[in-house]
């Protein structure tokens, strides 16, 4: 029984639904039936009303390697939904609330949710996220009865899913659906990274290198805080204008610049160097370049994710004199506390949030969103499943 | 020219004879010899020093052949308390008579630097620039044949007599015994900080303390005072057990002891296979760095506290920063002097903040040379040498 209007309905049962399969590396996604079995215990299962498509999709739909690679899989992990139905233990959320899954758990009760500082949670392992967590089975089948895994604890390329319920986020039906999808990967890991990893002050100023949808909500973040200047570095010079809506004050096309290194120009901009640099693209060597891009105590954000864990080499000498290196995980927030709060910013209209989506195509026409991103054409695509 | 005058005032504004430890070369024994000390210049400070005390850092640049550290004839020391003999024009915050700390890090707090509250390193000087005075790049140092002596860090504390600028001087209360406070002046202030400003430990979590020095006890002493759940002590002297449980170690590991396994698979067992919420480098090698680093756990913090001169580069796996790692320094500790070490003074006299136990050894400046056989032999914690007495 799909798109059942009555979540009573289907509860307990299993749901035919259409789901967006990849079948191997870089192959375009199939719009097929698949089996989603109910929720167990701890579990919760979602109608998708629609999803959006992140660099970090790509990049693991594209990667060839196991076993961080597996197929057949469902992608996807930025996503808003209804919750359909709940499995025994479920207390948090009840069938008919919107809520945002996420890739980060957030569990509550262990030492690292408890601790007010970061926002690892070592109740459930992040490795094995192709399968539910506690009992590291799949919720998916194919027409055929075959097993499709799971992505990043979320697979919102899919009219349904089953999330554990460490993952779910409940946020106000007020927020647009289209909004609130933002939210539950790029925008909260781009602000969060400049609030809670980086938490820069007022009149300090900032670089970030690459200028996707994480790293706008960087600038957006940067933005809300005062800082006084805020400098994006992107190969497209369309980011400019893009990036002016979120307060950017300067722009730098490495490839404009000549003999300079994109450092030394930082440095020129800011008279010895940035409080705060920003990595957004994935590359080890480009963190290298903002690490240099920073002013003696300056502090390097590394948000994009290098799955070639490339060694990155930085001097002892200028980390002795106060500098610092971050990494930082869906921007260092605590799903379930922070994300609310960011929402309710939207709200109060103090967080913009206009802008970001740029393009939006049906679930059918889903691979048209990885044409846009790979073509640089985009920001955010959000792609319609229930709307 | 009078030498150790015991009224301030007839001394000031004149040159003054008084002793100091030469290095002339590289890691060779200090010379004590009488020297020439000028009068200080316009936001100049002169001081006697009172005490003295050797840290690493000294010895690592007495080692030291590659310009442009090394540089000679000079005075070396940098970790000391001493009196106020005598100020130049437009010092006003103190006086002659006032006990004070000269420290390596100056505060102006007029910089970027030092009005922005997470920063510390003060931008009013060039680091590069500390052989000599800093404002106007001369010595008041001369030897007896009136040649100059060059400064070190614009302390040069190895010596009876020296000129400090005035942004590197911190008043202190007279109540804190001498031998503690310089303590304070470097190596205690360098490790406290780094568990209080830089990493920021807070109480329950689990800390790991590459190096037991001066500076790692006092990271140690710091996590203790912090509420840490776990202070886990690595060195691979093992007297360091008994002294670092004084201070609040929990576990020791020696890592010449754990046969197969590394530092970092010990540190993890011990943590429930987390890895330590936050790791201190004391040592200055950046080996240690990454071995400290792979301890860390999720999230876990990194803190590079030890000044490794071989200028290899620290090699770090960007998927474990992804997780929410981080690496930082820690220069003196992430102290403003003059903003945060009279509170660890009133920590002290407070009787929170332990200081005893650092000081294991006292020599006289004509010893001083003791002093570094003491730390190169593994001896010694805090060796002071008195200058005046």
């Amino acid at each position: 029984m799909d798109n059942s209007s009555s979540p009573s309905e289907t509860a307990g049962k299993p749901i035919i639904c259409k789901a967006a399969v990849c079948r191997g590396p870089g192959d375009p996604l199939v719009i097929e039936e698949i089996e989603v079995a109910p929720p167990r215990a701890w579990e919760v299962r979602i109608k998708i009303l629609c999803t959006a498509l992140c660099h970090s999709d790509v990049t693991f739909w594209k990667l060839n390697k196991a076993p961080l690679s597996v197929f057949p899989r469902i992608f996807g992990h930025e996503a808003v939904g209804v919750v359909e139905s709940v499995g025994e233990n479920v207390e948090e959320v009840k069938s008919g609330d919107t809520v945002l899954p996420v890739f980060l758990p957030n569990c509550g009760e262990c030492r690292d949710c408890k601790r007010k500082k970061g926002n690892a949670c070592s109740e459930i392992d992040t490795v094995m996220h192709h399968v539910m967590p506690r009992d590291g089975s799949s919720r998916f089948k194919d027409r055929n009865g075959e097993v499709i895994h799971h992505f990043l604890f979320v697979s919102s390329f899919s009219e349904y899913t089953v999330v554990d319920v460490s993952v779910v986020v409940k946020i106000s039906p007020q927020i647009p659906v289209d909004k609130a999808c933002l939210l539950s990967c790029g925008v909260t890991t781009g602000v969060g990274s400049a609030w809670k990893v980086a938490d820069v002050e007022e009149g300090s100023t900032v670089a970030i290198f690459g200028l996707g949808a994480v790293g706008l909500a960087v600038a957006e973040g940067a933005r809300l805080r005062g800082v006084s200047k805020i400098i994006g570095v992107d190969v497209n010079p369309s980011k400019f204008e893009k990036g002016k809506i979120y307060g950017l004050t300067d722009f730098i096309n490495p490839e404009n610049c000549g003999e300079k290194r994109v450092s030394q120009v930082i440095k020129e901009l800011t008279g010895d160097g940035a409080d705060y640099c920003f990595e957004c693209v994935g590359m080890a060597s480009l963190v290298e370049e903002a690490f240099e891009s920073t002013r003696v105590g300056g502090s390097t954000i590394v948000i994009g994710v290098d799955l070639h864990g490339t060694p990155l080499k930085l001097s002892c000498f200028d980390l002795l004199m106060g500098r610092s290196v971050k990494g930082s995980f869906f921007g260092g927030v605590k799903p379930k506390l922070d994300i609310p709060l960011l929402a309710q910013k939207y709200i109060d209209k103090e967080l913009n949030l206009d802008g970001f989506v740029t393009h939006e195509v049906s679930f059918q026409d889903i691979n048209k969103a990885f044409d846009y991103l790979m073509q640089g054409k985009s920001i955010r695509c959000i792609i319609w499943i229930n709307p | 020219m009078e030498k150790k005058s015991g009224s301030p005032s007839k001394t000031a504004g004149k040159p003054i004879l008084c002793k100091a430890a030469v290095c002339r070369a590289a890691g060779e024994p200090l010379v004590i010899e009488e020297i020439q000390v000028d009068p200080p210049k316009a936001w100049e400070v002169r001081i006697k020093i009172l005490c003295s005390s050797l840290c690493h850092s000294d010895v690592t640049i007495w080692q030291s052949n590659t310009s442009p550290l090394a540089v000679f004839p000079r005075i070396l020391g940098h970790e000391s308390v001493g009196e106020v003999e005598s100020v130049g024009e437009h010092v006003e915050e103190v006086k002659e008579g006032d006990r004070v700390l000269p420290v390596c890090i100056p505060t102006c707090g007029e910089c970027r630097e030092c009005k922005f509250k997470k920063k510390n390193v003060c931008s009013m000087f060039d680091v590069k620039r500390q052989n000599a005075m800093p404002r106007d790049g001369s010595s008041r140092f001369k030897d007896l044949k009136g040649e100059v002596v060059h400064h070190f860090l614009c302390l040069s504390s190895f010596s009876q007599y020296t000129v400090v600028d005035v942004s590197q001087v911190v008043k202190i209360s007279t109540e804190i015994p001498i031998d503690k406070a310089c303590l304070l002046s470097c190596g205690v202030a360098t490790g406290v900080g780094s568990v209080w400003k830089v990493a920021e430990v807070e109480e329950g979590s689990t800390v790991a303390v590459f190096g037991l020095g001066a500076v790692g006890l006092a990271v140690v002493e710091g996590a203790r005072l912090q509420g840490a759940s776990k202070i886990i002590g690595i060195d691979p002297n093992p007297a360091k057990f008994e002294i670092g449980k004084k201070f609040g170690m929990t576990k020791f590991v020696d890592p010449t002891a754990c046969g197969e396994k590394s530092v970092s698979q010990v540190i993890k067992e011990l943590t429930n296979g987390s890895g330590a919420d936050y790791c201190f480098e004391c040592v200055g090698l950046a080996s240690l760095v990454e071995e400290a680093f792979a301890s860390s756990a999720e999230g876990g913090r990194t803190i590079l506290i030890g000044f490794d001169i071989s200028g290899t580069p620290l090699k770090l796996n960007s998927l474990d920063l992804l997780q929410g790692r981080s690496v930082m320094g820690s220069f003196l500790g992430g102290v403003k002097p003059k903003l945060d070490i009279p509170v660890l003074v009133k920590k002290y006299l407070d009787k929170e903040l332990n200081l005893d136990g650092f000081v294991t050894h006292e020599v006289s400046l004509e010893e001083i040379n003791k002093a570094f056989d003491y730390l190169l032999q593994g001896k010694s914690i805090r060796c002071l040498i008195w200058m005046n007495k």
